[in-house]
C-alpha cells in the first residue's frame, strides 16, 4: 500500500522522519474506537488527504494531530519528535474549520493578525504588513477592516485560511473547509488552496468526505473506514487500483464483480511482457481479467472491478449482455444503469441506449482487488 | 541535512513547554479551587455551623430537636399527627375538615403554591403578548420584565403598603367612588399579589424566550399535515413552551417558599412563613430550633429545585437556527371573532397588569410627596435631611445607608463576577459530576438568608479560631461576602447560556493560533458573552442593593445598615419617611442600572 508515486514537492531526504507520523494511534470514546490503531506518515511539503464517509474517524484523526484531543494509545510525532502532552497552542499548526470559526467580534484584519500575538511575523516585516501579505495571498487585499459577518462564504473560507497561515505554521490542517460552499465555488477554491499550498510548500492534512475533491487536490489520499485507513496511496492508484472493495466503491463509480477463478494463463516466460490473465466465472459468464502479479490459483474466489468509463458498448475482450434499466443525463456523458442477471452495472456513454445491449471491457482495464473483497 | 534538522527539531518541545502546557491546562482547576474556597468560607462553613446546632445539643448528637419540631402542630399542623404516629387516614380526614390547621410549614407551602399559581396566571398573558405580537415599545417592555425581579423587596413592600394600606391609594380611589374601604394589609391576598408582582415577570420572561424559539416551520409542517391552528398550537407550540412555564413555576415556588421581607412587612407575625419564624427564633436566641426549622425549609426548597433540574436535563432542546413565528399586529386584520377576541383579552390583561405592576411604585412615589392631610408636600424628604443632620448616633440616618448600599454593592459585584464566570465556564464543560457542581454552586439560591446571615455573624464576625489564630471579619466584610454569594448564581445563569452556545471551533482556532486556554477566555469567550457578563454584573449589583434578609441579621447594632434596612426601621414607625427612602432607593437602583447598561451596551440573557 502506498508504495507508488513520490510526493510532488518537498524533495526531502527519504531517510528524514515524516513531518507528521501516527504510530498505532487509537482514540476511544467509551467503548467505541473513533480512531483504531492508525499508523501513517505525512511527508514534508505533502498535501495529504483523509477521505471517507461520515463517522470513519477522519476528523478525529485531524483533531488528534492538532492536539484538541489526546490519543488513548499510540504516539504522534512531528518530524520525529513526540507531541504527547503538547497543547495545541504550542504545536505550530494552522487549522481551518468547516464553519471557518472567524472571531465575530474582530475585523478581518484582527482575525488574520490574531496568531501574531503569539508568534513573530517574519523578520523585517511588521504585523500589519504580514496581515496585508496574507490577505493579498488569498485575494482579499482590501478586506482588513471589514466585519466577518459581511463576507460571503467563500471569502470567509479564504480569511480563515489567511488566519491559519499568518503565524507561519509548520503544518496546515483543513477540516472540510469547503463543504459549506456551493459546487462551482468549491471547485474554484480548491484550485486556489492547492496553489497556495504549493507556493508555500507547507505540509497539509486535509479532511473531506468528497472523494472527487480528494482525488483532485491531493498528493496522497488515505481512504478511511471504521477508524482505520483502508488504503493510503496517490489519487491515481486509489482510483485505478483500489485495495479493497470498499475503496473501489467509495471512490468514484465502479462495477464490482465477484466470482470463482476457473483458469490462469501464465505469461510464457518470467518477466515477459505477456500478461497473466485469469478467467473468472461470474454468475455463469466467463470473464477474462489481467491479474498482474497478484497471487491467484484456479478455484480461488476473487473480486475485480471495472470503471464505467472502461465498459464499452458492443466491444471489449470480455463481453456480456445486459438490459438498460435507467439513464441519467449528466451533460458531457450519460450514466446508464444496466441490469445483468440481477446485478447492476454502470456505463458512461455519449449515445442514448435502450433495450438489450452488449458491453465489454479489455482484460487490462479490469483490476483484481488484492484483499478477499468481503 | 536530515540529521541536522533532526537535532534542531529535537529541542522543539522542551520539558518546559510540556510542563507549561500541563500547568495552563490546570489554570481553570486552580481558579475553581479558589472559587470553591470562597464558597466554603462564605457559605458552606457558616451555614454548616448554624445547621449543626439542630442535631448537636450540648455536644451530643441528637435528632430530638427534629422529632419535636415534626410532631409540633404549630409547625406542621395536621401533618404533625402523621409524624406523631397517627394513621394517614385520620390525618387525611383532619386535612379535609373545615377547621384544619396547616401549621407554619403548611401555610408557607400553601402561600407559595397560591403565589405560584398567581404568578403563572399573570405571567402567561404577558408572554403571549411579548412573543406573538409586534407593537411599538415591545423590546423595551421585554427588557422591563427584568425590573421587578431586581427591585429591592422591602421597597416593593413599602409600595404595597402605600397601595393597599388603610390610607393607601386603593382605598383613596374606592372612597372617591363612594365605596366602602377594604383592608388588604396583613392578609394572604396582599402577600400573594406582592409575590405575583415579583415572579410573574420571571415566568413571562422564560416563557417568552421559549415561545420565540419555536420554529415556524415546525408549525407550518403541522398545518400542512392537516392540523388546524389550535391543534397545531397544542401539538407543536405548547410542548415546547410548557417546560419553560414549569421552570418559571418551580423558581417562583422556591423563591416564595423562602420569602421574608414581603411577609414581614405585609403579613407581620400573624401570617408568618417559615423564614419569618426562623428570624423570630434567631432573635429569641433559640438557635437549635431555628436551625432545625431552616433545615426543613432547605430540604423542601432543594427538593423542588432538584426535581426541577432533573426535569430540565431531560427536556432541554437546542433551538439553533430557528425561524421564529411571525408576530401579529395588535390591530386585528379582520373583524372576525378569532382575531378580535384574543386582543380584547390582552387589553383586559393590560389593565390588571398595570394595576399590579405600576400601582405599587406609583403609590410609593405619590405617598412620599403626600402629607397626612392629603396635600402635596416635601415633608418626608425634609425629615430625612433633618435626620441626617441632627439624628442621634443610634438613629438611622439616610446618607450612611446610601453610602453603605453603594459600597457593598460595588464590592459584592466585584467578588461575584469572577466567581460566577468561573462556575459558568466549569459547568458548561462536559465532565462527570457536572450536575453535582452545578447544584452545589446554586445552593445559595435555596438556603435561608437568615441562616447565611447568622452563620456569617457567628462564624466570621465573631471570629473563628484555626490553629491558634483568630480570624474575624467586620460586619461590612461579612455583608459583602453574603451579598456576593447571593448574587453570583445570577452571574452564572446569565453567562452560562452564552458560553454554552459558543462554537467550540472558535476556541480551538484560537488555541491552534497559539493562545493558551486562559488567554482564549480573555480574547474570545468573554468578549463574545460580554452582554451576559454585564447583565450578570447588573444582577449582582441589584441583588446586593436590595438584599435584606442576611443584611438585617449582620447589620444588627453595627452602623453597617443599608437602604433596605433603613426602610424597614422607618416603616415600623411612619410610612412617609419609608416611602421617601424607598424613592431614594428606587433612584439609586435605577441609576446603577442605567450606568451599567451604558457601559456594557445591550444586555440580554436570563
Amino acid at each position: 500500500m502506498g508504495s507508488e508515486g513520490a510526493p510532488s514537492s518537498g524533495g526531502a531526504d527519504s531517510d528524514a522522519p515524516p513531518a507528521v507520523e501516527l504510530d498505532g494511534v487509537t482514540k476511544r470514546y467509551g467503548d467505541t474506537a473513533a480512531v483504531d490503531d492508525v499508523s501513517l506518515g505525512v511527508r514534508e511539503g505533502e498535501f495529504f488527504t483523509l477521505v471517507g464517509p461520515s463517522g470513519c474517524g477522519k476528523t478525529t484523526t485531524l483533531r488528534l494531530i492538532a492536539g484538541f484531543e489526546e490519543p488513548t494509545a499510540g504516539t504522534i510525532r512531528f518530524s520525529g519528535e513526540s507531541v504527547a502532552g503538547v497543547p495545541p497552542e504550542d504545536r505550530d499548526v494552522g487549522v481551518v474549520f468547516q464553519n471557518y470559526a472567524l472571531f465575530p467580534h474582530m475585523t478581518v484584519g484582527e482575525n488574520v493578525g490574531y496568531g501574531l500575538n503569539f508568534a513573530d511575523p517574519p523578520a523585517g516585516m511588521s504585523r500589519d504588513e504580514r496581515v496585508a501579505e496574507l490577505l493579498e495571498l488569498v485575494d482579499l487585499p482590501d478586506a482588513a477592516d471589514r466585519d466577518p459577518e459581511s463576507l460571503s462564504g467563500g471569502q470567509r473560507q479564504r480569511v480563515a485560511m489567511a488566519r491559519a497561515l499568518a503565524p507561519g505554521p509548520d503544518l496546515l490542517l483543513l477540516d472540510e473547509p469547503m463543504s459549506a460552499l456551493d459546487a462551482q465555488l468549491r471547485e474554484r477554491l480548491r484550485v486556489q488552496v492547492r496553489k497556495i499550498q504549493s507556493e508555500l510548500g507547507i505540509t497539509t492534512v486535509y479532511v473531506t468526505h468528497d472523494q472527487e475533491e480528494a482525488l483532485a487536490i491531493s498528493d496522497r489520499v488515505a481512504v478511511m473506514r471504521d477508524g482505520r485507513p483502508e488504503q493510503i496511496a496517490p489519487p491515481r492508484t486509489v482510483y485505478r487500483k483500489p485495495s479493497s472493495r470498499f475503496v473501489a466503491e467509495f471512490v468514484g463509480d465502479n462495477n464490482v464483480f465477484a466470482g470463482r477463478v476457473v483458469d490462469v494463463e501464465e505469461g510464457a516466460v518470467e518477466g515477459d511482457d505477456v500478461p497473466r490473465i485469469a478467467a473468472v466465472d461470474v454468475g455463469g459468464e466467463i470473464l477474462r481479467v489481467d491479474i498482474d502479479d497478484v497471487d491467484i490459483e484456479p478455484g480461488d474466489r476473487r473480486t475485480f472491478c471495472v470503471r464505467p468509463e472502461y465498459l464499452r458498448i458492443g466491444d471489449g475482450e470480455s463481453r456480456l449482455r445486459a438490459t438498460v434499466e435507467s439513464a441519467e443525463f449528466l451533460g458531457e456523458t450519460t450514466r446508464v444503469t444496466l441490469d445483468w442477471g440481477g446485478r447492476d452495472l454502470v456505463v458512461r456513454t455519449r449515445d442514448p441506449l435502450s433495450g438489450e445491449v452488449v458491453v465489454g471491457f479489455d482484460t487490462e482495464d479490469a483490476h483484481v482487488i488484492d484483499s478477499d473483497g468481503a | 541535512m536530515a540529521d541536522a534538522s533532526r537535532g534542531a527539531d529535537g529541542d522543539r518541545y522542551t520539558l518546559r513547554d510540556r510542563l507549561a502546557g500541563r500547568l495552563r491546562g490546570r489554570l481553570l482547576t486552580a481558579l475553581a479551587v479558589v472559587t470553591s474556597a470562597v464558597l466554603v468560607a462564605a457559605f458552606y462553613y457558616p451555614v454548616g455551623t448554624v445547621l449543626i446546632e439542630a442535631v448537636v445539643v450540648d455536644g451530643a448528637p441528637t435528632l430530638g430537636v427534629f422529632a419535636e419540631l415534626l410532631r409540633d402542630p404549630f409547625y406542621f399542623g395536621e401533618f404533625a399527627r402523621l409524624f406523631a404516629g397517627e394513621s394517614p387516614l385520620a390525618v387525611a380526614r383532619a386535612l379535609l375538615s373545615p377547621d384544619r390547621r396547616l401549621g407554619i410549614v403548611g401555610f408557607t407551602a400553601y402561600q407559595a403554591a397560591l403565589s405560584t399559581v398567581a404568578s403563572v396566571a399573570l405571567g402567561l398573558p404577558a408572554a403571549y403578548l411579548l412573543a406573538r405580537f409586534e407593537f411599538p415599545g415591545r423590546r423595551t417592555l421585554r427588557s422591563l420584565t427584568i425590573v421587578p425581579f431586581v427591585l429591592p423587596s422591602i421597597m416593593v413592600a413599602v409600595g404595597f403598603v402605600a397601595t393597599f394600606g388603610t390610607g393607601g391609594t386603593l382605598n383613596g380611589v374606592l372612597g372617591a367612588l363612594g365605596l366602602p374601604p377594604v383592608d388588604l394589609m396583613f392578609t394572604l391576598e396582599a402577600i400573594v399579589i406582592a409575590h405575583a408582582f415579583y415572579n410573574a415577570p420571571l415566568v413571562a420572561r422564560v416563557t417568552t424566550a421559549a415561545w420565540e424559539s419555536v420554529d415556524a416551520s415546525a408549525v407550518e409542517t403541522a398545518r400542512s399535515l392537516g392540523a388546524g391552528p389550535v391543534r397545531a398550537f397544542f401539538d407543536v407550540v405548547a410542548p415546547q413552551v410548557y417546560p419553560a412555564v414549569l421552570t418559571g413555576a418551580a423558581l417562583t415556588f422556591v423563591f416564595t417558599f423562602g420569602t421574608f421581607p414581603i411577609v414581614l412587612a405585609l403579613g407581620g407575625f400573624e401570617l408568618a412563613t417559615v423564614e419569618v419564624f426562623v428570624y423570630r427564633l434567631v432573635r429569641d436566641l433559640n438557635y437549635a430550633e431555628a436551625a432545625a426549622l431552616a433545615i426543613v425549609e432547605l430540604v423542601i426548597s432543594l427538593g423542588v429545585l432538584l426535581a426541577y433540574l432533573r426535569y430540565e436535563a431531560k427536556n432541554t432542546v437546542s433551538s439553533r437556527g430557528v425561524r421564529p413565528l411571525p408576530r401579529k399586529s395588535l390591530i386585528p386584520s379582520t373583524p372576525s371573532l378569532r382575531e378580535v377576541l384574543p386582543r380584547l383579552g390582552l387589553a383586559a390583561y393590560v389593565v390588571v397588569a398595570g394595576l399590579v405592576f405600576v400601582a405599587p411604585i406609583a403609590s410609593m412615589v405619590l405617598a412620599s410627596v403626600t402629607g397626612g392631610d392629603g396635600a402635596l408636600t416635601l415633608d418626608h424628604y425634609r425629615f430625612l435631611i433633618d435626620r441626617q443632620q441632627t439624628g442621634a448616633a443610634f438613629q438611622v440616618r439616610p446618607w450612611p445607608a446610601i453610602r453603605n448600599s453603594l459600597a457593598f454593592a460595588s464590592a459584592a459585584t466585584l467578588l461575584a463576577l469572577p466567581m460566577g464566570v468561573v462556575v459558568a465556564v466549569l459547568t458548561t464543560r462536559r465532565f462527570r459530576g457536572r450536575k453535582l457542581v452545578d447544584a452545589a454552586a446554586m445552593a445559595p439560591l435555596a438556603v435561608s438568608g437568615i441562616i447565611v446571615g447568622l452563620g456569617l455573624l457567628r462564624g466570621l464576625v465573631f471570629g473563628v479560631e484555626i490553629a491558634g489564630w483568630r480570624f474575624a471579619a467586620t460586619g461590612a466584610v461579612a455583608i459583602v461576602v453574603a451579598h456576593a454569594v447571593a448574587g453570583y448564581p445570577f452571574v452564572v445563569r446569565t453567562v452560562a447560556p452564552g458560553l454554552e452556545g459558543l462554537d467550540r471551533s472558535l476556541i480551538e482556532s484560537a488555541r491552534a493560533l497559539g493562545a493558551s486556554r486562559a488567554r482564549v477566555i480573555r480574547d474570545v469567550e468573554l468578549p463574545l458573552v460580554w452582554p451576559g457578563v454585564v447583565a450578570g454584573a447588573a444582577f449582582a449589583f441589584a441583588i446586593s442593593i436590595g438584599e435584606f434578609t442576611a443584611t438585617v441579621v449582620l447589620a444588627t447594632g453595627a452602623d453597617a445598615y443599608t437602604m433596605p434596612v433603613a426602610i424597614e426601621r422607618f416603616i415600623g414607625r411612619r410610612l412617609g419617611p419609608a416611602t421617601a427612602m424607598g424613592v431614594v432607593l428606587l433612584v439609586v437602583t435605577g441609576c446603577s442600572f442605567v450606568v451599567i447598561e451604558r457601559l456594557g451596551g445591550e444586555t440580554r440573557g436570563l
